[in-house]
């Protein structure tokens, strides 16, 4: 029937073969480690127990509506029988004028609970939501990004976006609708077996059959959910960093390349989202057979319940309109069924970080006491290589940095000199030694007192979405506009901010005026100055001059350290050569140490260093 | 010499067409599709009948079958009735995998055909940012695709729900109209709430959108917040935004509720009005009982199905607005979906010039690069820098190279100053452009012109590591060096480096300057560096010296040296 689509995808293909010679794709499709962890269902259940005792009394009210609206909707085909009863009887017409009241206040107590009903279980499930979606990111927030493998984050990145939509999206539309559904079919069926007991015998044969298609289908569907979940991350991946290079993809000329790579991925996402249509299909035609045998044996058994046990024909109306009625819901049931199960596969991926990632808290009460720092025995490794053994980046090291020093960390790359830096702060804690800021040990500080004391800045720049003002604001949130404008005064950055469309009120960051990376830098290091912390480090803050270049970020990055313990990471020697202090670093330790002019006149690595570098 | 690197000569393209007058793509959805819709329809209409049919079925069978103590009617009809229902099933099986189909591949290439053109250098560049991009090209592409799954369902079921109504109307005229005054009814209701609904619906989606944004960006900027360890007050701010977005849901639950209040309302003052007029017809022995359970059956059906339909409006006012979104992001692309270039099978066979699956054999040499906007030519086997006293100049003079070059793409490799890797291992992003035959040996030449060989040590697996989107696995000075051993490793006819060594430190500069040099210099090779570094000018083979976009001075580094501008331009 669909010849044409169908001469263009191949619905039956496997992924793989979609996929094609695209490597990254395979790889990324075949890659099933999460770093994050996953919650157990049951897990999952018990967590949303407990938000759901927070809101006991909601909750409650809410269950009570619920049950109320079903009980009203499920007495309609009662009172239907109850008319036909009547009619069958011959009765008067003041009777089916009593029964007509009774069918509309049904009507009325039906609408009214359902609205009700509806409002409460979407604003309970959007509470329960919002308090969710705040812990993922309270616990996304401390995740170790210095040390983290990069996989981690985008890991995070689709729990705090996507699997909060996904969820979102379940409780306005479907979480109401199924409830209500769920409680309609109970207390219908209920009103079936209190109608007559012949009936338990059709709920008997009936309601297997469809738990146990119900069973077979989420088994079957959810592995196929899970990949094409995982082949739309992989996607929409692709299409970012393709727009995000979008310079790079047309120099190299790769945006068929690009193209494709987002394509096959899309097939393939929509390759399995076919897939599980079809087992809907499947499910619903293997579904008809009990519904058919329900319609079916309500007729033969109303003909046994009319003439063996003489009950009134308004009975088997009320039945077979019971059966009828439940059809419906029954099929929106299943229809909403893959809805429900991406939520619950998002719940438990959100339940996993709120869970498994304990909120960071002090290790200690230890506060600094002033702006001095002391490494003892620091060393550094990351993980192990084949043979077992720790790839060093650090060997042990002593350091002191008296209060108000400044010192220049100078060396190639890979001499361990951005892993001292990140040390140094208490962004990235060293596998062996102490650090001490103002003689409080790290590793028994208190967190909010360090955090607050010690800061770093680095080359990766990032300009937070929302205005200007709100950006510096993260560095100190009761920031007055004077002290804003003064802080941008500063780093040389007053100018352009106030050529800005609307000043501070500027919207910025992605979604607006995009800053160049030596703008987004200055704002970096406005930041500073508002959170105004007595230990800096700038670990090649101003690297990227790319554009203007007049040396304003090297200026401002003075600027901003004057009057605090500074650390340099610098790869221009002419930042280093102001600094108290030199360290030249190489192969994870300091080989040499002294003042600019000291190491000059050694004449060893630095001296000839600097004799490249002037002449 | 004239000035032409100068930023008034970005060329000033107006959009498109206006909005207006673009194609619609809903309209190109349904078109697609025009051979299969009417059978659809045609099966789904049957379906729908077939549903309404049921419990006039039932009725018969209970006045005939059970009242009048016909049992083999009754077995007969039960029998009747399930080979019905399975009969339609299978129609409706038929119906929904084919119209799922043709929701699934309208999906995908409403995707694609936004990729492509996003991506496409001959669209009109936007300056949109990726992620309203990403969510046009997803979302938005699957919720227009939501066409080819409401058409085959909508204009049966409605038709059908009018249908029943003549039936009644057949059966008792005052069936018929109270039918028809409870459709009128509703009709009305949803006319006035359906704009309301959709704008509180909106209003929570972009509220929630907001959150989300936000979310995403604080985890983007995590190394910065953490650097300046400012994590609650991160906190506090996306707690605000969260808050907002959920006063905007708790907003749109109370709406969504009365609606759904409303809905059951007039289906049950129908239901009433349906159930005691029948009575009363039945009472009257104007109708036999069959009829009566027939009518009440039928108004139920309809019932649920007017509350189905209750909801198309605001289904649909989404669906159009996102194929507006699709149709104004093309538009401002300067493109339209059904451009044969978007088509997918194009888009899927289509090769690149160069960077391809398929790459292509070593370029010959083009025998001298006229730069433009300047009055200079590169010959084969020379290495130009340039240096600019104003940075911008350098900028400029990319961009004019970038536009007014003659070369062939595939004869000319700028790469561009800002990095950007795509996730890929490393010897995937080396051979990204490479000619044919590119292998290890190649791959560690090109590492070494890049002073990055020390990088396949840091590495876990070598040249087999995965380097992740963005090069985000690596530190800037990491990556900046391998996107230049990858653009040395493409080895184009005309390479042009951009200050392609600030973010690496001294002593590597100088290595990179000594090697990549060496690297360049090959007979039919020519290499442009718009760079200030002391190293790499030093080792070029001849010095440009740019001041106000006209050259001022040409010579070797030492020599201009000793011009004072170009000391103070290249002085650190």
């Amino acid at each position: 029937m669909t010849s044409r689509t169908r001469a263009l995808l191949d619905w039956d293909a496997e992924p793989e073969e979609v996929l094609g010679s695209d490597a990254t794709a395979q790889r990324q499709l075949a890659e099933h480690a999460r770093i994050l962890p996953v919650a157990e269902v049951g897990a999952t259940v018990r967590h949303l127990g407990r938000r759901l005792l927070r809101h006991r009394g909601m909750t409650l009210l809410t269950a009570l509506v619920v049950t109320g609206g079903a009980a009203a909707a499920a007495w309609l085909p009662r009172l239907i029988g109850g008319t036909v009863d009547i009619v069958q009887q011959g009765g008067t017409t003041d009777q089916l004028i009593h029964q007509a009241l009774l069918i509309m206040v049904a009507g009325i107590l039906q609408a009214v609970l359902t609205a009700l009903g509806w409002t409460l279980v979407s604003s309970l499930g959007q509470r329960i939501l919002a308090g969710m979606r705040e812990d993922v990111i309270d616990r996304a927030l401390d995740l170790p990004a210095q040390s983290m493998e990069i996989t981690g984050i985008g890991d995070a990145l689709s729990r705090v976006a996507d699997d909060v939509d996904v969820t979102a999206r379940a409780v306005n539309n479907v979480v109401p609708n199924l409830l209500q559904l769920g409680f309609y079919i109970a207390v219908t069926v209920i009103g079936m077996l209190t109608l007559s007991p012949w009936l338990l015998i059709l709920a008997a044969v009936v309601l297997p059959l469809y738990g146990l298609s119900g069973w077979w289908y989420l088994r079957r569907t959810a592995p196929i959910y899970r990949r094409e979940r995982i082949a739309m991350g992989a996607r929409a991946q692709g299409l970012l960093s393709a727009i995000h290079g979008i310079p790079t993809v047309h120099a190299y000329g790769i945006e068929r390349r690009e193209t494709r790579h987002v394509a096959v991925l899309s097939q393939t996402a929509a390759v399995l989202g076919m897939r599980v249509m079809t087992m809907v299909t499947r499910l619903i035609k293997f579904i008809v057979w009990p519904e058919n045998l329900a319609i079916a044996l309500v007729l033969i058994l109303g003909y046994a319940m009319v003439h063996v046990s003489d009950a009134p024909v308004g009975l088997v109306t009320a039945a077979a309109l019971y059966v009828v009625s439940l059809l419906w819901p029954m099929q929106a049931m299943i229809f909403s069924l893959d809805d429900v199960q991406a939520a619950a596969a998002s719940l438990t991926r959100m339940v996993g970080v709120i869970e498994a990632i304990d909120p960071a808290a002090s290790p200690g009460t230890q506060r600094p006491q002033d702006a001095s720092v002391r490494l003892e025995q620091v060393s550094h490794a990351y993980g192990e290589d084949a043979d077992g053994i720790e790839r060093t980046v650090l060997q042990p090291l002593d350091l002191e940095i008296a209060a108000g020093e400044t010192i220049a960390l100078v060396g190639a790359s890979g001499a361990g000199k951005s892993t001292l830096a990140a040390i140094l702060t208490g962004t990235l804690v060293p596998r062996h030694g102490r650090v001490l800021h103002g003689g409080a040990d790290l590793a028994r500080a208190d967190i909010e007192s360090i955090r607050a004391h010690a800061s770093i800045v680095s080359q990766d720049v990032h300009v937070f979405r929302g205005t200007l003002a709100e950006d510096l604001r993260l560095a100190r949130a009761e920031a007055s506009e004077a002290e804003i404008w003064a802080a941008l005064d500063r780093v040389d950055a007053a100018g352009w901010a106030r050529d800005l469309p609307r000043g501070l009120e500027t919207e910025v960051g992605e979604k607006g005026i995009r800053l160049s990376a030596e703008q987004s830098q200055q704002l970096a290091l406005a930041r500073i100055v508002l959170q105004d912390p007595a230990v800096l480090v700038l670990d090649e803050a101003t690297a990227d001059e790319g554009s203007s270049g007049a040396r304003v970020l090297e200026r401002a990055a003075w600027e901003v350290a004057r009057g605090r313990t500074t650390v340099i990471v610098a790869h221009r020697l002419s930042q280093a050569r102001h600094a108290d202090r030199i360290l030249v670093m190489a192969d994870g330790r300091v080989v040499e140490e002294g003042p600019h002019e000291q190491l000059v006149a050694r004449g060893g690595v630095y001296a000839r260093l600097w004799e490249a570098w002037s002449r | 010499m004239r000035r032409v690197l100068d930023s008034s000569s970005r060329s000033a393209r107006a959009s498109g067409s206006s909005p207006s007058s673009r194609p619609s793509v809903m309209r190109s959805i349904v078109r697609n599709h025009r051979r299969t819709l009417p059978g659809l329809l045609a099966l789904s209409f049957g379906v729908e009948i077939t549903e309404m049919l049921v419990p006039i079925l039932v009725g018969w069978i209970i006045d005939v079958g059970i009242v009048q103590a016909n049992l083999w009617f009754t077995l007969a009809g039960a029998a009747g009735v399930f080979a019905l229902r399975l009969v339609s099933t299978w129609g409706w099986a038929a119906m929904f995998a084919a119209s799922q189909r043709a929701r699934m591949f309208e999906r995908h290439r409403l995707r694609v055909a936004v990729t492509g053109a996003v991506l496409a250098p001959d669209s009109t560049p936007i300056q949109r940012p990726a992620g309203e991009v990403l969510s046009i090209a997803t979302s938005d592409a699957d919720k227009a695709s939501d066409v080819m799954d409401m058409l085959p369902w909508v204009f049966p079921a409605s038709t059908v729900v009018l249908a029943s109504a003549l039936w009644m109307a057949w059966v008792d005229l005052w069936l018929g109209l109270a039918t028809l005054l409870g459709i009128v009814v509703m009709v009305l209701v949803i006319r006035v709430i359906s704009p309301v609904l959709s704008a509180r619906y909106d209003d929570q989606q972009s509220r929630a959108a907001d959150a989300a944004a936000t979310a995403t960006d604080l985890v983007h900027g995590l190394r910065v917040l953490q650097g300046l360890g400012v994590q609650s007050r991160a906190r506090a701010q996306y707690r605000r935004r969260s808050r907002i977005a959920l006063h905007a849901a708790l907003v749109n639950a109370r709406f969504s509720g009365i609606s759904g209040g409303l809905t059951t309302l007039v289906t049950a003052g129908m239901m009433a009005a349906v159930v005691i007029i029948a009575a009363q017809r039945t009472l009257q022995g104007e109708m036999n009982l069959g009829t009566l359970i027939a009518v009440v059956g039928v108004a139920r059906n309809n019932m649920g199905m007017l509350q189905g339909l209750s909801g198309v409006p605001v289904w649909w006012a989404s669906m159009s607005t996102s194929g507006r979104r699709v149709r104004d992001l093309l538009g401002d692309l300067g493109r339209t979906l059904d451009d044969p270039r978007l088509s997918l099978d194009h888009l899927s066979t289509a090769r690149d010039q160069r960077g391809d699956a398929r790459p292509g054999e070593r370029r010959d040499g083009v025998g001298g690069f006229p730069v433009p906007g300047l009055d200079l030519t590169v010959a084969d086997g020379t290495v130009l820098a340039i240096a600019c006293a104003d940075p911008r100049d350098g900028e400029h003079l990319v961009a004019a190279i970038r536009r007014h070059s003659s070369l062939e793409r595939a004869d000319l490799l700028i790469e561009p100053h800002l990095v950007d890797l795509f996730d890929g291992t490393v010897i995937e992003q080396l051979a990204t452009r490479a000619p044919a035959g590119f292998d290890e040996a190649d791959a560690a030449a090109a590492m070494h012109a890049a002073g990055a060989t020390d990088l396949l040590e840091i590495l876990p697996e070598g040249y087999e590591t995965r380097i992740l989107d963005r090069g985000a696995n690596l530190s800037g000075g990491q990556r900046q060096r391998l996107a230049l051993a990858r653009a040395v490793a493409a080895d184009a006819p005309v390479l042009v480096l951009h200050d392609p060594t600030t973010a690496v430190d001294a002593v590597t500069e100088q290595r990179i300057a000594e090697a990549m040099i060496a690297a360049r210099s090959l007979p039919d090779r020519a290499t442009v560096l718009i760079t200030r570094s002391p190293a790499l000018l030093r080792a070029a083979d001849e010095v440009v010296f740019v001041q106000d976009g006209a050259i001022t001075a040409h010579g070797g580094h030492q020599d201009l040296m000793t011009l004072s501008d170009y000391g103070r331009t290249v002085q650190r």
